[in-house]
């Protein structure tokens, strides 16, 4: 039969002008004009967009109105509604051929029920079911939430030129200097961020508020939003971050559990901060241009996945640090060279991505025996993408 | 002189009309219209063409931004749409039921323009709902033989949209300088 001369007639639901527009032109061309679009009143089929909020409603009421009219769902995931035929997307000219094949089937079956139960008196059951909006989630706005700038704040992107200010050095080391790697490495529990890590670890384990207590101001920890209070600004807790304090108050720093009435005072919104960004920044400001001291600088350090860079401090070169490491392991130096920047830059990093649990360090021979090319391929576009940095670093 | 360009896509209501002015030079060609019934509980209007904006770079040049319709019926549209792209910036809404089958989806549909260059991910909504969150992404490209950028983005935010693309062109060519 030739399925042009007798079009299947549908109706389409779900789907805005132009792109009923497009469907009308779709079911013309591709599907050969197996059927045609026309009024809901008219029509036979019912095509939906089961992806669109608000559609399980919308079919249920269709559904109840005309609950023998075959349904065609065109959907992202795989359909569980029995008499609706689904069609995945993106849609396949061949898929959309066969669901309408389903339509015809059935609205042939329907006819010759209607048929055989109008012969013996019987009144046709109805088959509507219950359709579920699978896209459709609630939430309540907590506009508390929103107001925690620190938390949600876009990320600072530091260029070689104020680095060294932000950063800090240590006085008589050059972490340049190819001969003293092997002493530019520092030990995290000196310093306030061995201690936040064990905090964080404790609270997450025992899945409990925690306040760390330092001498300084308090650290209060929600493990279960992830994110700390602290009553401190960056340039408090960057001098803070880079002293050594293991020989000075070691024994006055305690971890002690809180309850959720005295958790729950009245805080400024605006000194929330994630636990990550809050890390990955004492990470940096600890670091001082060094790689924590279980890094071994002699062998490859692979990244297991990319820093999630807008609501982290980014220190220079980090993102063509990430997407070098992220192609597989290195070793520092190497990542230094390839890239052609300082080795601070790189350690840096490490020291920050190590305290989130970003990286690990290849311990087989045979990772080491990974070949790290001096130079990588350069893409056909460089210079027009070097352009396009530019800009965007502005 | 050749045409460059960069393809936003993602779900319906997931950022990328917003992204695309974000940072374009020029206000974005925007082809919304008035939301029908069925998506007005997500946005008062949905982009039903694709949008358009630009980026003018040193010497003349321009990046072309291309935004693809929020419904995602019509893989035969996104050959056209991507032939000159020179990467994908895929945005995810995280309030959405499920936005690993959109991730999914996008990325399967996109496979061979992927393969061929290279794709952002920046993910959506988060101050409004906090799961799944960054590390949930990576898990599942993980398990999809993945490692891409997957940044949390408010598209409203030009330096947010920025790092996602900054991370596009590293992950083009990291040898790229600052």
């Amino acid at each position: 039969m030739d399925k042009s001369k007798n079009p299947l007639k549908v109706a389409l639901h779900g789907m805005e002008d132009r792109t009923a527009k497009t469907m009308v032109m779709y079911l013309q061309g591709p599907c050969r004009g197996a059927a045609v679009v026309v009024s809901d009143s008219e029509a036979d089929v019912d095509v939906f967009d089961a992806d669109v909020a608000g559609v399980g409603a919308l079919m249920d009421a269709h559904r109840a109105k005309k609950p023998h009219r075959p349904v065609i769902a065109l959907s992202l995931r795989d359909g569980e509604l029995a008499h609706v035929f689904y069609v995945k997307k993106p849609v396949k000219t061949d898929d959309m051929l066969g669901a309408l094949n389903k339509a015809v089937v059935f609205l042939g079956r329907i006819k010759q029920n209607e048929a055989q139960n109008t012969q013996t008196g019987n009144p046709v059951k109805s088959n509507v079911e219950k359709a579920d909006n699978p896209n459709l989630k609630s939430f309540v706005i907590d506009d508390d939430e929103r107001k925690k700038t620190a938390k949600h704040q876009a990320a600072m992107q530091l260029n070689e030129k104020g680095f060294n200010a932000f950063i800090g050095n240590v006085t008589g080391l050059d972490v340049n200097d190819p001969a003293q790697f092997a002493v530019a490495k520092y030990n995290p529990k000196d310093y306030f961020q061995g201690h936040v890590e064990s905090a964080f670890k404790i609270s997450r384990e025992q899945g409990e508020i925690m306040q760390l207590n330092s001498g300084w101001s308090p650290v209060i920890i929600f493990p279960q939003n992830n994110e700390i209070w602290l009553d401190a600004d960056d340039k408090q807790l960057r001098a803070f971050s880079g002293l050594v304090i293991s020989n000075t108050l070691d024994g006055k720093i305690s971890t002690t559990a809180l309850t959720f009435e005295s958790s729950s005072l009245s805080r400024s919104l605006e000194k929330f901060h994630s636990m990550d960004a809050f890390l990955w920044k004492v990470a940096c400001w600890a670091s001082k241009g060094r790689y924590p001291v279980a890094i071994d600088v002699t062998q490859p350090v692979y990244l297991k996945s990319w820093p999630n860079f807008t609501r982290l401090l980014i220190t220079p070169h980090a993102l063509r640090i990430s997407a070098l490491l992220i192609r597989g392991p290195r070793t520092l130096a190497n990542v230094a060279e390839v890239l052609n920047i300082k080795p601070q830059y790189v350690f840096v990093f490490i020291s920050a991505a190590y305290a989130l649990g970003l990286t690990g360090q290849a311990r087989r021979e045979s990772d080491a025996l990974i070949a790290q090319t001096a130079e990588i391929k350069a893409n056909k576009n460089k210079g027009f993408l070097g352009r396009i940095m530019s800009k965007l670093r502005g | 002189m050749s045409q460059y360009k960069i393809i936003f896509t993602g779900p319906v209501g997931a950022g990328k009309t917003t992204a695309i002015n974000s940072i374009s030079d020029l206000p974005p060609i925007k082809t919304d219209a008035a939301a029908s019934d069925m998506t007005k509980s997500k946005k008062s209007a949905t982009t039903v063409a694709m949008d358009y904006g630009v980026m003018n770079l040193p010497g003349g040049e321009k990046l072309h931004l291309y935004g693809t319709p929020g419904q995602e019926r019509f893989d035969f549209m996104w050959d056209i749409l991507v032939t000159g792209g020179i990467g994908l910036v895929l945005l995810l809404d995280n309030t959405r039921a499920d936005p690993f089958v959109d991730m999914k989806f996008f990325l399967d549909a996109f496979d061979k323009f992927i393969g061929d260059t290279a794709v952002a991910v920046g993910v959506t909504q988060m101050d409004v709902s906090a799961k799944p969150t960054i590390e949930d992404y990576q898990v599942q490209l993980g398990g999809m033989g993945l490692k891409l950028p997957v940044f949390a983005v408010d598209a409203r935010v030009r330096n947010d949209v920025s790092i996602l693309i900054q991370s596009l062109l590293y992950s083009l060519d990291p040898g790229l300088e600052e």
